[in-house]
């Protein structure tokens, strides 16, 4: 604790204090550490539906025009064993397996409704994982371009460029409708080639981000944490260790493989997808239809895109339920996965099952605050200080970050100030 | 008189770092004519990372080489060279904040062996990787 | 006795309440309420619909001397009053508040009041419609003074001064025809029969229709309504909005059209103006208000004035129209008073400027948005509604003899859907307060009174002619009596209400 420093003066000081203890921005109550590994636990499973279609589509799916079927995942991928997680992966940091879980085959295979139907009418009836979600952060994160700055650069390289033009080359060999439409609108192409390596840099981000939910309940569920901030430690550890994961972009054609980025690239997991994926996700995002409306005459929609704040950390989580809008299909996938302890704990409170999707709406928005804590003691400690250096200057470093920081969150749709108290729910 | 791969060779205290270098496939470059000026961590600086963390990149050299890269920098720059530098441009291409001139820190970290002449450039020995970002 | 059970078994039912325990007490009161109008609807099967004068008379001697005699029977006008009378109660006891004070006497005195209620409508007599008239302020002086809201003493005393001099003209009316007139007793036909002279007919309209204005109410006597239905909690306010205000036009109906006819027919058209000044002056008042109760309330006094503008008018299609709206009116206004109430409840305000949002599908009250927006379209006249037909019937009927009175009218229906959309779109649309939206989850029982109107809502806007058939021979009969008027207006408008000729034929009939 930094005992040598006077107190902050700002307007989230008393969480920025928290922070120079080692806590999270999420108040640590047993209520809070319930909830939120609840709801990892329930974010784990269509997660890792999501990680495996985002790089089902990046990688096989590609460049098809109609891409109907892009989220009838093929057993291949539901079968693709995790990098860091099961036993055939080559640097095992999770004790998970590597295969898909066992709650997302069954619900692949049954739905919520419990039968056996095809596909297909599962699909049409929705009942299946909301891709769109993931999608809508994918689009996030390529729209909001100037957050990942190196990874963006090399889109546009010669280099990248020559590779995606054999990509597409064979990927529509024999097609000359579209082999001739590529030779009149080159750029279309390379557009969609750079989506598509959004997809994969997504998919690898989240193919580390569904075994620690998972490892996280399990260790919970075996008495392991003592309190949020160890939950909090747990995932600053897990970015540490997977920071330097190769992000990349393959592109499969058959059997042959086209490196559209390559691994020797150089990008990171941490630097290229955590971190960008935190600010295009839990900070700015976009204004999704049907909330709310907004005036951008009247300067209701920033002008500048860094100054968006439309993310899960400001989210107005009440108006839920509306068709189409991303977070609620998000809400809506881990409604079916929750733990029987979180639908009972949402039974006790406000509606019950009325307005489950709410409830674990906040709850979703507690735990990321949480994961967002993780990001910047993460930060804190791979750019600045530790927490109990014992040079008051470095203290004082920390607390200019810790503070940095905070100011983000002191504009009026920030939900920080609500996460304080457990009536917010 | 000897590179800079040399020196932290024939030096007790940097195994991490030649092991790294020597996986990430720098030590050509290493050797080559700079001059450069190096931020090198010495093994106490690697111990503080968690075990996974140094394990995963050996195993990915591209992304270990870029983290090294972000300890070396263009150039001879002595220490009373830095003194007057509040930030210089890392191979890697981020910027290394000089945030305390006595006693030297480079970004988090803290020099504490400065001013070790290599034939090919300077050496710095610093407690603590430094990261971008 | 068919008749008189429609009074004695809401009176049983509130002495049966006294005897169970208090936990039991709403229980027993839906009960009471509830097999009164079963028997309602059976009657509705028995009813002779080609008999024009009142069928199932009943009379006993009581005080003979006073002319005073217990003598009931129904028509289709009386019919349709009690049916609402005894569907709105069981509504309103529906829509109490499980936890409500007092309940024994609360229950007790809310069957009273619907029993006295319907014994004023099957009447037969005028002294023995002026006990009920008046007895009924009695449990509700009652209801409003011990469970209402703020200012609830005020309101009670307010409401009971007005009332009662309502009361008293009515009586000096009453006395008036039965001495002037020459009447052996204070029987309908006893009073029937008088023939008065055109001077002593406008002479006596006067007492009646200040008194039963009070009651109604109209512009500028309508100073108590607001205040007392403010105050009255939900199941009162429906029973004084949705029945006791439907006494007063059908007062006038029965004393000043039927049985003045000739003096009428003269002030007819100052009745005409009144009408419409009230329909304007209200809906302008309820465009203003900030407290949607209050809206309501003066929304409801505007809708009054439609009654009476068909009963200025006085032909068989304004008539029918006229008698139908004062059914329209209490189902809307019952269904627009119990949401109300719901939202004050969940929500703990009925502030304009508080209320926000609440059609939000999980954290609002999507169920009371939705219903309170057809009760609204409801009100505001849209069609497949059953206030439409009502209000058509009532425009196209008048418009042939006051046409002038009948356009304002309408143009009161087009401020009713400026207020509407005020209010809905305060409260039900817009962005839901997330320092504010825990509300309570409403029930199914909370539910259960609205569906109920809706239904009936929906199904008498679809088929007005379940409504229009049991008025219509009172009405061929009424007007036969007053001179001047038409009777030509019926298969005009039979396309024009329904679209669709066979399902207004029985009209015709």
């Amino acid at each position: 604790m930094s005992t040598s420093l006077p107190p902050s003066t700002h307007p989230h000081a008393d969480v920025i204090h928290r922070l120079e203890a080692g806590g999270s921005m999420l108040p640590d109550t047993p209520e809070n550490l319930m909830q939120i590994i609840g709801i990892y636990k329930a974010y784990a499973v269509p997660m890792d539906f999501y990680w495996r279609d985002l790089l089902y589509i990046g990688e096989r799916v590609f460049l098809q025009p109609l891409p109907f079927f892009k989220y009838f995942l093929s057993k291949k991928y539901l079968d693709r064993h995790n990098t860091y997680s099961g036993d055939r992966s080559s640097l095992r940091i999770w004790r998970g397996r590597g295969e898909a879980h066992p709650e997302l085959t069954e619900f692949i295979d049954q739905g919520a409704s419990g039968r056996r139907w095809p596909r297909l009418l599962h699909h049409l009836g929705h009942d299946r994982i909301n891709m769109e979600f993931a999608e809508a952060c994918m689009r996030s994160m390529f729209w909001h371009e100037d957050i990942n700055p190196k990874f963006n650069a090399y889109l546009y390289t010669e280099e990248y460029k020559t590779a995606a033009d054999k990509a597409i080359k064979a990927y529509f060999k024999g097609n000359i409708a579209m082999l001739g439409l590529y030779k009149l609108f080159p750029e279309m192409f390379l557009e969609q080639v750079r989506q598509a390596s959004y997809y994969a840099n997504l998919g690898l981000f989240w193919e580390v981000m569904a075994p620690v939910f998972f490892e996280m309940s399990d260790i919970y569920d075996e008495g392991g944490f003592k309190g949020v901030p160890d939950a909090m430690d747990f995932l600053v550890n897990g970015i540490f260790a997977v920071a330097g994961r190769p992000i990349y972009h393959h592109v499969y054609v058959g059997d042959e493989c086209f490196a559209i980025i390559p691994k020797s690239a150089g990008f990171t997991w941490l630097y290229e997808a955590a971190l960008p994926y935190v600010e295009a996700i839990f900070y700015r995002t976009t204004p999704f239809r049907g909330t709310k409306s907004y005036d951008a005459q009247l300067n209701q929609v920033p002008r500048d895109q860094a100054d968006f704040h439309y993310g899960i950390l400001y989210a107005d989580v009440f108006p839920v339920g509306s068709a189409g809008i991303p977070p609620t299909l998000l809400m809506h996938d881990m409604l079916r996965f929750l733990p029987p302890y979180l639908e009972d704990y949402y039974q006790q409170h406000c509606r019950g099952e009325d307005d489950q999707l709410i409830q674990l709406g906040i709850t979703f928005q507690r735990s990321m605050y949480n994961v967002t804590s993780a990001v910047i003691q993460a930060l804190r400690a791979a750019l600045y200080y530790p927490l109990d250096d014992p040079n008051p200057e470095h203290l004082l470093a920390n607390r200019q970050f810790f503070e940095q920081q905070m100011d983000r969150l002191t504009r009026p749709e920030a939900r920080l100030r609500d996460i304080q108290v457990s009536d917010y729910r | 008189m000897a590179t800079i791969v040399d020196i932290a060779i024939d030096n007790p205290g940097f195994e991490t770092l030649v092991a790294a270098v020597k996986a990430a496939d720098l030590v050509e470059t290493l050797q080559g004519h700079g001059p450069f000026t190096v931020f090198a961590p010495n093994d106490d600086a690697f111990a503080k990372l968690p075990p996974n963390t140094v394990n995963n990149l050996v195993q990915n050299p591209p992304q270990l080489a870029r983290i090294l890269a972000y300890h070396v920098v263009a150039g001879r720059w002595t220490s009373a060279q830095l003194a007057d530098t509040s930030e210089l441009i890392s191979l890697e291409g981020s910027p290394i904040p000089i945030r305390c001139h006595s006693p030297l820190e480079v970004k988090n970290a803290s020099v504490i062996a400065a001013d070790i002449e290599a034939s090919n450039g300077i050496v710095h020995v610093i407690d603590t990787v430094i990261l971008m970002g | 006795m068919m008749l008189t059970l429609l009074i004695g078994l809401p009176l049983l039912g509130a002495l049966a309440i006294l005897l169970f325990p208090a936990t039991k007490a709403k229980l027993v009161a839906l009960w009471g309420a509830g097999i009164p109008l079963l028997w309602n609807i059976w009657l509705f099967s028995q009813f002779d619909l080609g008999n024009s004068s009142f069928q199932w008379g009943e009379s006993a001697a009581w005080l003979p001397v006073l002319g005073l005699n217990y003598e009931l029977g129904i028509d289709g006008l009386g019919l349709l009053m009690v049916a609402l009378n005894t569907l709105l109660t069981w509504i309103a006891i529906y829509s109490a508040r499980p936890d409500v004070e007092r309940p024994r006497l609360f229950y007790s005195l809310m069957l009273m009041t619907s029993s006295v209620i319907s014994g004023a409508f099957l009447a037969q007599n005028f002294l023995l419609f002026f006990l009920f008239y008046e007895a009924c302020l009695i449990p509700l002086y009652l209801l409003i003074n011990i469970w209402g809201g703020e200012r609830r003493s005020y309101a009670a005393t307010k409401f009971l001064i007005y009332t009662a001099i309502s009361g008293a003209l009515i009586l000096v009316g009453g006395f008036g025809l039965l001495w002037l007139g020459g009447a052996e007793d204070f029987s309908y036909a006893a009073l029937a029969e008088t023939n008065l002279s055109l001077q002593w007919q406008v002479l006596l309209l006067v007492p009646f229709a200040i008194g039963f204005g009070i009651k109604v109410p109209m512009v500028p006597l309508h100073t108590w309504l607001p205040d007392t239905y403010v105050a009255a909690s939900t199941p009162v306010a429906i029973m004084l909005g949705g029945v006791l205000a439907k006494l007063g036009t059908y007062g006038l109906l029965r004393f000043g059209f039927s049985l003045l006819p000739d003096g009428w027919a003269v002030i007819a058209p100052w009745i005409a103006i009144w009408a419409a000044m009230t329909i304007i002056y209200c809906a302008f008042l309820a465009i203003v208000q900030r407290d949607i109760k209050r809206m309501v309330a003066y929304s409801s006094v505007s809708h009054m004035g439609y009654v009476l503008l068909g009963t200025a008018a006085g032909n068989d299609l304004s008539l029918s129209g006229c008698i139908a709206q004062m059914v329209a009116h209490g189902l809307v206004l019952a269904i627009l008073f119990n949401l109300v109430g719901l939202i004050e409840a969940k929500v703990g305000s009925r502030e304009l400027d508080q209320l926000n949002g609440l059609m939000n599908p999980v954290r609002g009250l999507p169920f009371v948005s939705a219903t309170l927006l057809l009760g609204a379209m409801s009100s505001a006249g849209i069609p497949g509604l059953v206030s439409f037909a009502a209000e058509f019937a009532v425009f196209q009927g008048s418009y042939r003899v006051f046409p002038w009175q009948a356009l304002v009218g309408i143009v009161g229906t087009g401020l009713t859907a400026v207020y509407f959309v005020i209010l809905l779109n305060r409260t039900c649309f817009g962005r839901l307060d997330n320092q504010r939206a825990y509300f309570p989850k409403v029930s199914f029982n909370e539910k259960a009174p609205a569906l109920v109107l809706v239904i009936v809502i929906i199904a008498l806007g679809v088929q007005p002619n379940w409504l229009f058939r049991w008025s219509e021979p009172t009405a061929i009969q009424a007007i036969e009596i007053v001179p001047g008027t038409q009777t030509v207006t019926l298969e005009d408008m039979g396309d024009l209400l329904l679209g669709d000729a066979s399902s207004a034929t029985p009209l015709l009939d």
